[in-house]
């Protein structure tokens, strides 16, 4: 692809005196913006945010950026990188510029997340039952069985209302073509916090904004969560005894995993606080044993239950995939929900859609090779230069090479990595990430973004408009996790 | 109340509690520093390492009385190791991480501004070393530290709900001031033996650390006798720093959270504990040091046991092999 070269100043309010906020800022025509068109005129839905914020000095939004910061290290709203001693806590960093979407492409993002969720649960409830779309052929049966996050165990297991996933996070990233699925996160997904957060944020630094802008809110998270999980309590239960099971504090996700059960009112428990009894689970409590009926997990499958799944989890609860074969506890997601978005499945999504809903996919996956197939690999490997590469099984950016942006020996030692073992590949063209400006060192500057927007499923498909819009801080660079040095921002949907 | 929690809060109350006893101590003896003789001071820090059962992180107490400069910096020594030493579990900070790190695992059950209080000391504490605070009036960050501390506690008192939780918090409080008082007037005995000529400032001081003070002289006279002193700190039930307050409190906690799930040897330890220094107090002999010592022993050991009962009873039980509810 022909990249243009040609670079366009932001439009700036005052450009004669230089102090406006955005008159350094230089719109990259090669990808899509967010806030600025290709003559450098704002978006219309992004106007009143250009006016607002323009006139400001870059020292005003840093010394709020600064607060904000600092709000969030005093609060606590921290998250833990692997491998990282000395910095166990640190904080996703905020970038205060928000991000703005009008009302017309979110209804779009909408109906097009939930027809996927609807699809890849209707998915999983065949592939663990008649496995009709192999059978037809839609898919490589060797392909799901031989996927590491398929669950033999959950063969059979009569699931609430057939909601394999609850909740999931998909990441969603917008090129001159429009919005693409670039992995839909169905086991535990995070960063929902930091949605929230970010929102409460960008409230308390720019209050008179929010006045005149129809933001539409998504505070309604924690109770819709709730409401959600309390629907797949087991039948009999009316008012259902829910928990939120944590890996525990030195998980990278504690700071979430205690805010979601402080929004939804529940008990953040631990695998040691609970214990199975006669086929049901209970939680220790002062006053005896208490009943547990729907817990939501943030624990991974493999460390689940030592008895069903590893053997040397610490984590999990002994006993309990027996309670929940036995439909006496519900358990969020369902454990094998991973089959669904693993990486060498994602391709296939579209298909299962016009399968299961005879519907066209409205969202567009992103092209995407399988080294496991001759052509695949050959593709692969003749252009690296040009490709994303990841790995099947692992998430959170760790594993994956950024072709245009390594080193000749690096691509050659990947490739050899590749050869080895194709199956566990796939590979992507590098997509130009849409950007939007953020706060830097030089004052506005373009970063690539992308969007995780939460969906929740109960009795029935639920959404709040809103997301977490993960930066890359670092200029150029593609990769967003937070694991990798992302940043967040605020992202809003306009309800007009 | 979740196990966890409540075993969480108990400690919480616990560690910074014996943080802040810390700093008392700490003010207190950097005071001396400021206007009392080498042989004081040096006597002193005995008796505040024999408060707190502990002795210097790869150290010993032994010091050379002739040589003032030396002294002084083994002051600056000694306070850094009960206030920043890592490796000393006794040392303020630790006893604050400690507390963090509970209040962080359970954070959902202490308010908003319970976390903020103890989040904010300890990131402040934790940029600062011994040098930082060594160099400008010493005494004055001890009871900066001190305040912060109490803060926390008039958060929890003004704010918190009072479930078991509150309880749990008050039980892990006033257990941990029993041992630490009954240790410090312990010590103050092993080190200034009642049946020797007393110096009025050794008693004043350690009432100082108990925020006795005004009070004493109040109840008693301006005249500091140790077996007063010993008495007031020991029995007074309406000092919030004496032995017999904190077990009624403890009672009292444990009077409400028995309700659903009785913990009787803990119970029954309170009460006897409460009746020995209401009806065997040997304060009738103030010179008998050893029955004094051998009281306040026995006052401890019983609060090691009511400790071990609250464990097996709310946070560490067996589950019963019949069908729970």
């Amino acid at each position: 692809m022909e990249i243009p070269t040609r670079v366009l100043h932001a439009k700036s309010q005052t450009p004669e005196s230089g102090k406006s906020f955005f008159s350094g800022y230089e719109v990259d025509p090669s990808c899509y913006d967010e806030m600025f068109n290709s003559d450098g005129e704002p978006h219309d839905h992004c106007r009143k945010l250009w006016e607002a914020l323009d006139p400001m000095s870059r020292a005003d939004i840093v010394a709020m950026q600064e607060r904000a910061e600092r709000s969030f290290l005093h609060e606590g709203i921290t998250f833990a990188v692997y491998g990282d001693e000395g910095a166990q806590e640190r904080i996703i960093p905020i970038d205060l510029l928000p991000r703005v979407l009008d009302a017309k492409t979110w209804e779009f993002i909408e109906l097009g997340l939930r027809q996927r969720l609807d699809a890849l649960n209707l998915f999983l409830a065949d592939v663990y039952g008649p496995a009709r779309i192999l059978a037809d052929g839609i898919l490589p049966a060797d392909l799901v069985y031989s996927c590491p996050q398929y669950r033999i165990e959950m063969r059979g297991v009569q699931v609430p209302h057939g909601t394999y996933v609850s909740l999931c996070g998909t990441d969603l990233v917008r090129t001159h073509e429009g919005f693409m699925v670039l992995e839909d996160n169905l086991r535990v997904p995070s960063g929902v916090s930091y949605m929230l957060a970010n929102r409460r944020a960008l409230k308390t630094s720019f209050r008179n904004l929010f006045r005149h802008y129809h933001v539409r809110s998504i505070e309604h998270y924690g109770p819709l969560l709730r409401q959600t999980l309390s629907e797949l309590a087991p039948n009999d239960v009316t008012n259902p005894c829910m928990v939120l099971l944590t890996p525990g504090v030195y998980n990278s996700a504690y700071y979430e995993h205690l805010f979601l059960a402080r929004e939804m009112g529940i008990e953040l428990v631990q695998g040691r606080d609970l214990l199975v009894h006669n086929g049901f689970v209970y939680m220790r409590t002062t006053g005896g044993m208490q009943r547990v009926d729907v817990i939501y997990r943030r624990v991974d499958d493999d460390f689940l239950d030592p008895l069903a799944f590893r053997p040397d989890s610490q984590l999990g609860v002994p006993g309990l995939f027996y309670a929940y074969r036995l439909g006496n506890v519900a358990i969020a997601n369902a454990p094998g929900t991973g089959v669904a978005d693993d990486k060498s499945i994602y391709p296939y999504v579209p298909d299962m859609i016009r399968y299961y809903l005879d519907e066209e996919p409205l969202l567009a996956n992103v092209e995407t090779h399988l080294c496991r197939n001759k052509e695949g690999l050959e593709f692969t490997l003749d252009n690296l230069e040009h490709l994303v590469v990841k790995m099947v099984g692992s998430s959170g950016g760790y594993g994956m090479l950024v072709g245009p942006h390594a080193t000749p020996a690096e691509r050659n030692e990947y490739a050899e990595e590749i050869r080895k073992n194709p199956a566990n590949f796939v590979s992507q063209p590098t997509l130009n990430l849409s950007c939007a400006p953020c706060l830097t060192s030089d004052g506005a500057a373009p970063r690539h973004v992308d969007l995780r927007p939460f969906v929740l499923r109960g009795l029935e498909t639920r959404l709040v408009p809103g997301a977490f819009c993960r930066v890359a801080l670092t200029p150029g660079s593609l990769v967003v996790n937070s694991s990798q040095g992302g940043g967040g921002k605020d992202f809003w949907v306009l309800s007009s | 109340m979740l196990s966890r929690n409540a075993q969480g809060l108990y400690w919480i109350s616990r560690y910074l509690e014996r943080a802040e006893h810390g700093c008392r101590l700490l003010a207190d003896q950097l005071k001396a520093l400021e206007d009392r003789p080498v042989e004081d001071i040096d006597r002193a820090w005995r008796r505040l390492y024999a408060a707190l059962d502990c002795k210097p992180v790869g150290g010993s107490l032994e010091s050379n009385l002739n040589d003032e400069d030396f002294m002084l910096a083994d002051s600056y020594t000694l306070a850094d190791d009960l206030t920043f030493e890592p490796n000393n579990p006794d040392a303020i900070l630790s006893c604050i991480s400690a507390a963090r790190e509970n209040a962080r695992q359970v954070r959902n059950v202490i308010g908003k501004d319970m976390w903020y209080c103890l989040n904010t000391a300890y990131l402040e504490l934790h940029k600062l070393g011994i040098g930082d605070i060594w160099s400008n009036q010493p005494g004055e960050f001890y009871l900066r530290t001190g305040d912060v501390l109490q803060t926390f506690s008039g958060t929890a008192a003004s704010t918190m709900y009072r479930d078991n939780g509150w309880h749990f918090l008050q039980i892990g409080r006033f257990i941990e001031r029993t041992q630490l008082l009954t240790k410090l007037v312990d010590a103050q005995i092993a080190t200034f033996p009642l049946t020797e000529p007393h110096i009025e400032s050794d008693w004043r001081s350690l009432l100082q650390i108990c925020e006795a003070q005004v009070a004493y002289s109040h109840r008693y006279s301006l005249e500091y006798r140790p077996g007063d002193v010993v008495n007031f700190l020991v029995s007074d039930p309406r000092l919030p720093h004496s032995v017999r307050y904190a077990l009624a409190k403890v009672s009292t906690a444990l009077d409400v959270i028995s309700v659903h799930r009785p913990a009787v040897e803990a119970n029954r330890l309170a009460g006897r504990m409460a009746a020995l220094i209401d009806f065997d107090w040997p304060s009738r002999d103030p010179e008998d040091d050893t029955a004094t010592r051998n009281t306040l022993q026995s006052i401890r050991n019983s609060c090691r046991r009511l400790h071990e009962d609250i464990q097996a009873t709310y946070f560490d039980y067996e589950v019963e092999d019949r069908p729970v509810t």
